[in-house]
This record gives C-alpha cells, sequence and structure tokens, in this order.
C-alpha cells in the first residue's frame, strides 16, 4: 500500500479545499526538490501531496506599477530567463544560479526554497533584502508576512497547516540601485551555501548612501536585515574605510545573535570578506556581480 | 493511480503506487532501466531525464505528477536505426565512457543544453553538467565529446534528429 496519497490542485481554490480537507494531513508539492530529499531520511508525516505546479497563477511572474509579483511555484530558471526580474533585482537572478544544478533549477521553486526555509537557502537573503512580502491563503482568507518575519527558525516558518503560499511581492528598487550575491560553498556549482550576502545599495546626488539592505545568508538562524550594520552607512560616503566598518560590525552583529560557536572561527573571517566584497562590488565597482 | 503520458514518443497507460519517484516508476514498473538511481537526492545526475523537454531529476519527481507530461529516457535517444546517435558515438570515440554509470544522465545533460544552446562554450557545457557526477573521467573526455557533437551538428544544421 502506497504510504502517501497524490493530488493535482489545478486551482488555487482547489489547492486550498484540498490543502484543509478534514482527517487527512495534506502538504503542498511543488518542485519536489526538499520533499523527497526528507523523505529519504524522515519517516512520511503527511498523507498527501497535494500538487500546487500546474495552477496558472502560482506561475506567473509580473510587475504592476512598483510592485513586482513572484508566484510561488516560479522555478529558479524561469527566474534567471525572465528580463523583468534581470532588469529589477539582479542579485536575486545571480543567488538562483547558483542553486544546485541545472537539474534542481528546473524544478526548485521560491515558495519551495522559502518554507522549506533552510538557514542557508539561497533566495532568501536577497529577498529579505528586497523587504519581500509573502502572501499566504487559506480557507479564513488571505494574509501577508514579510519574508524576514515569516522564517522563525531553521526549517521553521509561521505557515499554518492547511495555508498555500501562494507568491511575493516586492516594491521595485530605485532605478539606480546596484546590488550583488555573493555565495561561499564547497565546490562551484551544485553546492549547499557556507555562508552568503545580499546587498543592495543607492547613493544620492552627494555620493552619500541614501538606500542599503544587507543580508548575510547561513550566518545566523534565520535571513534578516542588519540595521546597524546599515546604520554604520547611511549617509556616509562608501569608501574603503566606511565598507571595513560596515563589514566588522556586521561580524560582531553575528557573533551576538549566535554566540561564539565551532564555526566561528571560520565564519568571522569569510562574513567579513564576502561583506566587503559585496559592498565594494555596488559601491565602488560595477555592480550585480556574482562569485 | 492511473496515469497518461508520453514516453519516448510513445503514449503510455500505466496503474502505479501514488507514492513512488518517477525514478522508481521507469525502473521498476516500466523496466527502463538505462536510468539510474544512485543518490536518490538530487545530488548525482544518473537519474537524469528530459521532462517536457527540462533537464530534471527523476529521483525527486513524483511520478503521479507526469501526468499528461513528456518524458524521454536514455533509451529515447538513439540512431533511427536504434544504434547510438551523435553523441553517443562521440561519447565511445572521445573515450568519455569508462565504468558507464553516469553515462545515461550524461548524455540526456548534454541533449537538454544542445537543445537550447548549439555553440555552446566548455564553461557552458560544463556549467551544464554541473549536477552530474562521473568518478572516473575528470570530465574533460565528456566536454569534448559534447563540444564535438555541437560543432558536427551546426556543420550540418539541417540534418532531422532521426538521421543523427
Amino acid at each position: 500500500m502506497a504510504k502517501f496519497e497524490y493530488v493535482l490542485a489545478k486551482t488555487m481554490d482547489d489547492a486550498v479545499r484540498l490543502l484543509n480537507e478534514p482527517d487527512i494531513r495534506s502538504i503542498p508539492l511543488a518542485g519536489g526538490t526538499d520533499v523527497y530529499v526528507a523523505l529519504r531520511v524522515n519517516p512520511v508525516w503527511f498523507d498527501r501531496l497535494v500538487d500546487i505546479r500546474r495552477i496558472p497563477e502560482l506561475n506567473e511572474i509580473s510587475i504592476e506599477g512598483d510592485q513586482f509579483k513572484l508566484g510561488a511555484a516560479v522555478t529558479f530558471s524561469h527566474a534567471i530567463k525572465n528580463p523583468i526580474l534581470q532588469r529589477v533585482a539582479p542579485f536575486l537572478v545571480e543567488a538562483c544560479k547558483t542553486i544546485g544544478g541545472p537539474a534542481v533549477r528546473n524544478c526548485g521553486t521560491f515558495g519551495g526554497n522559502v518554507s522549506n526555509a533552510a538557514a542557508c537557502a539561497d533566495s532568501l537573503p536577497s529577498l529579505v533584502c528586497l523587504e519581500a512580502v509573502a502572501h499566504l491563503r487559506s480557507t479564513k482568507g488571505e494574509r501577508q508576512l514579510k519574508v524576514e518575519d515569516l522564517v522563525t527558525g531553521p526549517h521553521q516558518t509561521q505557515i499554518e497547516p492547511g495555508e498555500l503560499l501562494t507568491h511575493f511581492t516586492f516594491k521595485v528598487p530605485p532605478e539606480n540601485a546596484r546590488s550583488c550575491f555573493i555565495k561561499i560553498g564547497r565546490r562551484k556549482a551544485q553546492s549547499i551555501s557556507r555562508l552568503s550576502i545580499a546587498v543592495i545599495g543607492t547613493v544620492d546626488a552627494a555620493g552619500m548612501v541614501d538606500y542599503i539592505r544587507v543580508c548575510p545568508g547561513a550566518a545566523v538562524a534565520t535571513p534578516v536585515r542588519f540595521p546597524k550594520v546599515e546604520g554604520v552607512l547611511l549617509g556616509k560616503k562608501p569608501d574603503k574605510e566606511a565598507i571595513t566598518a560596515a563589514a566588522d560590525q556586521l561580524v560582531a552583529d553575528m557573533i551576538e545573535s549566535t554566540g561564539r560557536r565551532w564555526s566561528t572561527e571560520y565564519k568571522e573571517i569569510t562574513l567579513k570578506a564576502i561583506a566587503e566584497r559585496s559592498l565594494t562590488k555596488i559601491f565602488l565597482e560595477d555592480g550585480y556581480h556574482v562569485n | 493511480m492511473l496515469i497518461n503520458f508520453t514516453l519516448n514518443h510513445k503514449p503510455v497507460s500505466i496503474d502505479i503506487p501514488t507514492d513512488i519517484t518517477l525514478s522508481v516508476m521507469l525502473r521498476e514498473h516500466l523496466k527502463l532501466t538505462g536510468t539510474k538511481e544512485a543518490c536518490e537526492i538530487g545530488e548525482c545526475g544518473a537519474c537524469s531525464v528530459l521532462l517536457d523537454g527540462e533537464l530534471v531529476n527523476s529521483c525527486l519527481v513524483a511520478a503521479p505528477s507526469v501526468m499528461g507530461r513528456e518524458v524521454i529516457t536514455i533509451e529515447g535517444i538513439h540512431a533511427e536505426d536504434g544504434g547510438p546517435n551523435d553523441l553517443q558515438r562521440n561519447f565511445i570515440e572521445k573515450g568519455a565512457v569508462q565504468c558507464g554509470f553516469c553515462i545515461p544522465g550524461m548524455v540526456i545533460a548534454g541533449e537538454a543544453l544542445l537543445a537550447i544552446k548549439s555553440e555552446p562554450s566548455r564553461l557552458e557545457i560544463r556549467e551544464a553538467l554541473a549536477g552530474n557526477l562521473c568518478r572516473c573521467t575528470g570530465y574533460m573526455q565528456i566536454v569534448d565529446a559534447i563540444e564535438t557533437t555541437a560543432k558536427e551538428r551546426a556543420e550540418k544544421p539541417n540534418l532531422s534528429k532521426r538521421e543523427r
């Protein structure tokens, strides 16, 4: 006998209804790249997979006014090829390119990456910098949460059973924004992040930083912005000294959050290096670059 | 659960358990053992197949989710006479095959690349193979085989798939 059932949801209403049917524990299935890996090591924790991958709305990428909309079932391959996303959030596209290999990117989705909520999830730091909002739908209605708040711990989110993550929205960053994503892995491709960082910022007419978002990945329990680090740069000329001060602040904040762990000896040096490298890239070089 | 899909250009209808992966359906239920299973966590690429023309790890795809879709396995890649096609011949000629376990996945990943890029650089070929592990060859000969095939196909652009 099969250990779990499978059902294909054709519409969002269909998916929400199926996820909320009583007496059967249902979870959404999108790309399967996390679910089937987890099934290899964990006992089955659900009774039924509700396949949401073919729901048209969940696969949409669109822009309306200053709001960018990204469907939860959009795959990383789909995102990488999207010219609008390449223009408004190149660091998110660069992050997607570092996820798995081509086969994993053809299946893995933003909704899956965020709801799986691994500390090392590569789409999260850029989404947090963009202040992306997750849209959730259930039989009770809809609610919205910032991605930064949605993820509460490693593999823990505020998504409740029966709730469907439908899409993300974020405000299109300023036209003159430059961004960068850097990932440190054990090999060039198909690797899990040891550490990563996403940064986006702008300078005003006088050359002073007037917009800056910094979010490292795999540094602390969840991907969050570091306001003190942003504060070091805001209103300042982003020269080498200011960038070093910001990187030092980031390392200090990381250690304050995690304490000195076995990996700190490595992470404090590496995080400082990628913080300096990424901030240099956006403020003193051409931006947009990765690795 | 009864599912219908297209497998190597032919319609298939099969009753399967709902909890199996595409790789298990192919190997154990359809007896197409050219698709290999090794890591079963999407790391090694031995189970690579084309799903609606896109490269996927069949060990991470729910078997029932291929309903109505098109699957191409290594058994579906051959010359018209059933022998090796140009890419497969180049794998042999360039010495790209040693133990052979990863090769079905490598050929599928190569075909997935050549379908979207007619003249890939060596770097692009390496990136396309990033999810396929080979513990024998060191990859050079595999990259050579794909590169040579791309050049040959570019020289004869009118060659249909059947004539390769």
